[in-house]
């Protein structure tokens, strides 16, 4: 799955590249609007290090961020399952917010909590917190009567045991959501280091914007998208081993 | 104990047609009791309301010693994420385990208590599910096709066993096997199809218990009587 996410990545990356590189053929355009990949080489070798490093320091953030949005999501997911008042509260909230791009709010949040760590993990969790948590409302608020009413006939069901079963029914979803959110978050913050931090990879990237160095932003997207593969990779196996040791039995095969 | 519905009436939200309509039945003692019927008369709606609205004050459904309904499905599943034998330890109220033990003894599941319940057959599954209901509390127990998939033999070695151990309680057994429920079964409440606009009748089966001699004739004449009434 880590591998197969790389390979993807390489083939995406190399056929983006190849159109670039086409363009600048076809167009003959100059090294300073496409540059070609001599030139491209020869700034990743002298990049490369600082990037890396940036873009640890950005995942740093957006795993953190993402944590916050799954303990956020998670929580407020559970209390907001029941068709009550406040579930649907929560419902209708989480839904209108969702639909309004969040990171239009980040100069805001820029101006009131300056350019530092709390403002890139901000807008990191919040970019990816309602998409998780519309999926954990609708995990959380879908009962599954086969199971279900055998406890709820026999007035077993207790709400930690309500949300064991749905997580457990919807497990692949859930693993896949999380993954997925990883995308976003990281997206989050480098928006926000883009807009106004003073730190991480999407503050190399508006250095080289503003130096014109497209051989530094096509090498800044290519460790981003290796390490964000490696990262989604990471927890899609994570999941998946979550998953094999609850579905099958010890030293059974998962069905 | 007692089972009475008295010009009972129900049509779905949205439906224009009653499923149920001005059905009357009594039921008066415990034992296994059957409504027989073909696909879509309402025997399951029947059962859902037994179980929701049985004792309600503006009711048409009337019980007395039937405090505890528990309604069992063939559709229902257990839990993934232990064995099935760590499921039914779990479930099983103190004081039951020689009834649990028994009741697997006689459902022929042992050889499966360590499998988790995706794992195993659909007979399985369905025995399975009625063990764990026939451990709870209950006054009635209401089986939905509960014996679904389950081989004919160990189906009325099952059936005769319940009968057996559970003698002061009511089930109402829905199936759509005519000979199990003319032999097995004491009241048989017949639900036929609307459009034949014949109602609903109650015939009385043979009500075998273990070790009885079939009476072959007497078996014939219920059978022709249910199959008259659907």
């Amino acid at each position: 799955m880590l591998f197969r996410r790389i390979y993807q990545f390489l083939i995406v990356y190399c056929l983006g590249l190849a159109c670039l590189l086409g363009i600048k053929k076809v167009l003959t355009l100059s090294d300073y609007v496409i540059p070609g990949v001599p030139l491209i080489l020869e700034t990743a070798g002298r990049v490369s290090q600082g990037y890396l490093f940036d873009v640890f320091n950005t995942l740093s953030v957006t795993i953190l961020g993402q944590v916050i949005s799954i303990i956020m999501a998670f929580t407020v997911g559970i209390l907001g399952r029941k068709s009550s008042w406040a579930g649907s509260f929560i419902k209708v909230m989480a839904y209108n917010i969702q639909a309004y791009p969040i990171v239009a709010l980040a100069p805001i949040i820029f101006i009131l909590l300056g350019d530092g760590f709390i403002s890139r993990l901000l807008i990191a969790s919040m970019i990816c917190y309602f998409p998780l948590l519309l999926s954990v409302l609708g995990v959380m608020a879908a009962p599954v009567k086969d199971i279900e009413h055998f406890y709820i006939a026999t007035g077993r069901m207790r709400w930690q045991l309500e949300v064991k079963i749905r997580a457990f029914e919807n497990l692949s979803k859930l693993t896949t959501v999380i993954a997925g959110s990883a995308t976003l978050a990281m997206a989050g913050t480098i928006v926000a280091e883009f807009i106004a931090a003073n730190a991480g990879i999407g503050y190399s990237i508006r250095i080289a914007l503003y130096q014109s160095d497209l051989a530094g932003i096509l090498v800044a997207l290519f460790i981003i998208g290796i390490v964000i593969s490696i990262y989604q990779g990471m927890l899609e196996t994570l999941g998946d081993q979550v998953k094999t040791k609850w579905f099958a039995p010890k030293g059974g095969e998962l069905l | 104990m007692r089972l009475e519905c008295d010009g009972l009436k129900y049509t779905y939200p949205g439906s224009e047609a009653a499923v149920i309509d001005n059905l009357c039945f009594s039921m008066t003692a415990p034992g296994f009791n059957a409504v027989f019927g073909p696909s879509g008369v309402g025997k399951t709606s029947l059962a859902k309301l037994l179980v929701s609205q049985a004792n309600l004050p503006a009711s048409r459904i009337f019980t007395s010693g039937l405090d505890r309904i528990l309604y069992s499905y063939n559709q229902e599943r257990l839990p993934g994420w232990s064995s099935t034998g760590k499921h039914l330890n779990k479930v099983c109220p103190p004081g039951k385990e020689a009834l649990k033990k028994k009741l697997i003894d006689i459902f022929k599941l042992e050889p499966v208590l360590d499998a988790r319940f995706s794992q195993l057959s659909m007979g399985q599954q369905n025995r399975m599910n009625l063990i764990r209901y026939l451990l709870q509390e209950f006054d009635l127990l209401i089986l939905d096709e509960s014996l679904a998939n389950v081989d004919e033999a160990l189906r009325e070695t099952i059936i005769l066993a319940i009968k057996a151990f559970f003698p002061e309680k009511m089930f109402l057994y829905i199936s759509h096997n005519l000979m199990e429920v003319a032999k097995f079964c004491r009241d048989i409440l017949v639900l036929s199809e609307p459009v034949k606009q014949k109602g609903s009748f109650m015939v009385k089966g043979r009500d075998y218990a273990h070790g009885y001699t079939l009476d072959k004739q007497a078996f014939d004449a219920s059978m022709l009587e249910v199959m008259d009434a659907f």
